[in-house]
């Protein structure tokens, strides 16, 4: 390696940083095995977008412009991603706001919840926590997996697609548009 | 009339009608078609911005998610409208995201077009936008066609072309339905005038064959009439002359005398009934004059009051300043006391007669609805009664002859005959009107005399002695021997020198021969050649001096025409008396020597 006196500083920084995080980073690299960057960011607009096609119950809003919550949970890679997206971006006339979670109790109130695979809090738990709470679940888990969100991403002909679960939807108090519903790749219905 | 002449001139008028009516229809068309042309190319741009609106907010979500699969299929649904070329989807960078082409000729724009409509010749294009919230995902672009304007005219084409004919149709209807209607009004016209005219033919037959049946009855009865003049003359001119030469013998032949004097008044009653016989077949000779009619039955008073007795109550009514007419007088006096005899018959049991006379006009109307009357100024005599009167068919035969209701012996049947003969023959018109249970009225009409011609008053008066002759020279002429005989022997008595003759032509040879002869006593109708008229003239062409007296029983002849004597014709009908004889012909000799 050339001495550049720059790059050694961040080579340090890096190398510290790149310990700290291995854990992390390779169940990181284990789950989103397949994921790219550009699908990342397809997601994480998307996650943005859902909203504009779901319609919550009434007093999911305490007032007409009051934030819509866009929450994050367990292992993610979107980092910065999610942020950029949700930059200015609003559901009617509420503002998008990212919330992080490290665990998911049930008054979350959240209006999006995407519960990553693995890390805190478990996929599992997450998603029974919000059981029956009008918040529209979103995971990223292979078709077979048995425990998915209402949406669940999905890549289809190298294209990121998504399965829709109307069914847990409608017994959330959910009312997913038409129209994203045309675009399910595997849609179990009401 | 004035309907007729309102329809001809819009029947005359009808091009130029017809030619607005069509710049009409050609007006309105258009405005149709500009209008149509308006709202179908409002409608389709309407269409096309529904389309793409339609479009627009069913690819949100597939823009959203980068569904380019849904968006396609959405723009394929489009394709079942089989107005729409081309649809398509562009992604909010611009980029063409899901298309559809009708066909390949149509070229979709490669970046996503501007938001907003435009029409070209044959299609519309809208653009929208594909608002995700308040952002824009991408656009939408759907091409409309639209219909070839050729194909639009000639639509408009058909159906002006089915206004066009419709309103023809109408107009040839409605012409037709007028032009129908003229001719209903025509036809109804037509016909009224055609039963009208049927009525009139009709009235007119009936009137033809009365008029034959009159002439036929005439002719009949005027034959018989004459042969039984003569042979009255015959009886007549032998009683009177037995008469005469028993009354100038002894007191002795009184009785013959009154049997004598029986049978002439028997024979006079039949010589009436000859004149009533000759009056009505319209043969018996008139002397008709100018004649005051007021006059006349002024001087009948007495004699009316005489025939109809006590219970019959008499009343004239004379109109003023009546006019003269010429008719014979004698005849006339028969003729109203005919009448006044039927008026008494048909009041058994009394009642009113009146008698009025008034000027009157007959119109051309009148003239045409009754048998042989011609219009103009007439003097009316209406005598009217209060008995019984007659019903129609008693009417329609009143005036033949022999025809009576009378019993059998009361009545001859010849009354009104010769009233409506002598009307008939003085040019007048005779009509009864009659209603049964209210009377009748029978009504004269003379025509007015013309000029005003001097009413010559020669009334031969009474009981005079008989004028006899003063030896001077008479030529008798008559075919019949009974006849001539008696006349001869009649003007010898009477102091005559008579030279006889039985026909023209040896009358003329005597009157060459004989310078003497003062006057010509001949009969009209004469046998071998020369008739009386024309021995007449004859003799007085050799012997201008000679006088003329005429005799006849059946004048219809040489001098007399229409009825009437010639001016300037002396005539004494057969048969005549002994005593009329007489008078006669001192009255002919006696006129030459007054000048």
């Amino acid at each position: 390696m050339p001495s550049r006196p720059g790059a050694g500083r961040l080579g340090r920084a890096a190398r510290a940083a790149f310990t700290a995080t291995l854990p992390g980073l390779l169940a990181v690299t284990v789950a989103f095995a397949e994921t790219n960057p550009l699908e990342l960011a397809i997601e994480a607009t998307y996650l943005v977008k859902f909203g504009a096609f779901v319609e919550w119950p009434a007093g999911a809003f305490p007032t007409a412009t009051s934030p819509f919550y866009l929450c994050v949970a367990g292992t993610h890679p979107f980092g910065s991603l999610l942020d950029r997206a949700a930059a200015g971006a609003s559901v009617d006339r509420h503002p998008i706001a990212i919330r992080r979670l490290d665990a998911v109790p049930r008054d979350v109130g959240c209006h999006i919840l995407f519960v990553g695979a693995g890390g805190q809090p478990p996929l599992d738990a997450a998603l029974a926590a919000v059981r029956g709470k009008p918040v529209l679940t979103v995971t990223a888990v292979p078709p077979a997996e048995p425990r998915k969100g209402i949406v669940n991403f999905v890549m289809q002909n190298n294209h990121v697609r998504f399965a829709i679960d109307d069914r847990q939807a409608a017994a959330d108090g959910l009312r997913i548009s038409s129209q994203l519903l045309t675009l399910a790749v595997n849609l179990h219905s009401r | 009339m004035p309907i007729r002449g309102g329809l001809a001139s819009l029947w005359r008028s009808a091009p130029l009608i017809v030619a607005a009516t069509a710049v009409l229809l050609l007006i309105t068309i258009v405005l149709v078609v500009y209008s149509g042309e308006r709202s179908y190319r409002t409608q389709k741009a309407n269409e096309a911005a529904s389309d793409a609106r339609i479009l627009a907010s069913t690819v949100v979500a597939a823009l959203t998610f980068d569904d380019r699969k849904a968006a396609q299929t959405y723009v394929n649904a489009l394709a079942a409208n089989p107005e729409i070329a081309a649809a398509a989807v562009y992604d909010a960078k611009g980029a063409l995201f899901a298309s559809f082409r009708r066909t390949a000729q149509v070229i979709l724009p490669a970046a996503a077009p501007a938001v907003g409509l435009s029409l070209g010749g044959d299609r519309i294009t809208v653009t929208a936008a594909v608002l995700q919230g308040r952002s824009s995902v991408g656009r939408v672009y759907v091409r409309e066609i639209v219909e070839p304007l050729a194909q639009r005219y000639q639509r408009y084409a058909v159906i002006g072309v089915f206004v066009v004919m419709a309103a023809l149709v109408t107009a040839v209807l409605g012409i037709a339905q007028s032009e129908l209607a003229r001719t209903n009004r025509q036809l109804a016209e037509a016909n009224f005038s055609l039963q009208s005219e049927i009525a009139s033919r009709e009235r007119a037959e009936a009137a033809f064959r009365q008029a034959q049946k009159m002439e036929a009855i005439g002719q009949l009865t005027g034959g018989v009439a004459h042969d039984f003049n003569n042979i009255l003359q015959v009886v007549l001119g032998n009683l009177g002359l037995v008469e005469n030469q028993l009354g100038a013998g002894r007191i002795a032949d009184l009785r013959a005398l009154r049997s004598i004097q029986a049978a002439i008044r028997a024979a006079e009653r039949a010589a009436v009934l000859t004149r009533q016989l000759l009056a009505f077949s319209r043969r018996q000779p008139l002397e008709p004059k100018p004649l005051e009619v007021n006059k006349l039955i002024g001087g009948m008073s007495n004699l009316l009051h005489r025939t109809l007795g006590e219970t019959i109550e008499v009343e004239s009514v004379l109109g003023a300043r009546l006019w003269q007419v010429l008719a014979d007088e004698n005849q006339l006096e028969s003729a109203i006391l005919n009448l006044a005899v039927n008026a008494r018959d048909a009041m058994p049991t009394g009642g009113k007669l009146t008698i009025e006379t008034a000027n009157a006009f007959l119109d051309e109307a009148y003239a045409a609805r009754e048998e042989d009357v011609r219009a103009g100024q007439y003097v009316v005599i209406a005598v009217t009664d209060t008995g019984t009167g007659m019903p129609r068919e008693v009417i329609d035969k009143a005036f033949d002859p022999f025809f009576t209701t009378k019993d059998v012996g009361q009545g001859t049947g010849l009354g009104l005959s010769q009233v409506y003969g002598f009307i008939k023959q003085s040019g007048g018109h005779a009509k009864i009107y009659s209603e049964v249970g209210e009377g009748t009225t029978v009504k004269l009409y003379l025509p007015r005399l013309a000029a005003a011609a001097s009413a010559a008053e020669d009334r031969i008066g009474g009981e005079a002695p008989l004028p006899r002759g003063n030896r001077e020279v008479i030529l008798v002429v008559e075919d019949e021997p009974d006849v001539r005989d008696f006349v001869g022997g009649m003007l010898r008595e009477l102091g005559y020198d008579v030279i006889e003759a039985e026909n023209g032509s040896a009358a003329l040879k005597v009157a060459e021969a004989r310078a003497d002869i003062a006057l010509l006593f001949t009969d009209v109708g004469l046998p071998g050649g020369l008739n009386g008229r024309q021995l007449a003239e004859e003799a007085q062409r050799r012997r201008p001096g000679i006088k003329i007296l005429y005799t006849t029983g059946y004048a219809r002849n040489a001098i007399v025409h229409q009825g009437r004597l010639d001016p300037g014709v002396e005539l004494i009908n057969k048969p005549f008396t002994y005593a009329a004889l007489a008078a006669r012909i001192r009255a002919v000799l006696d006129a030459g020597a007054l000048h």
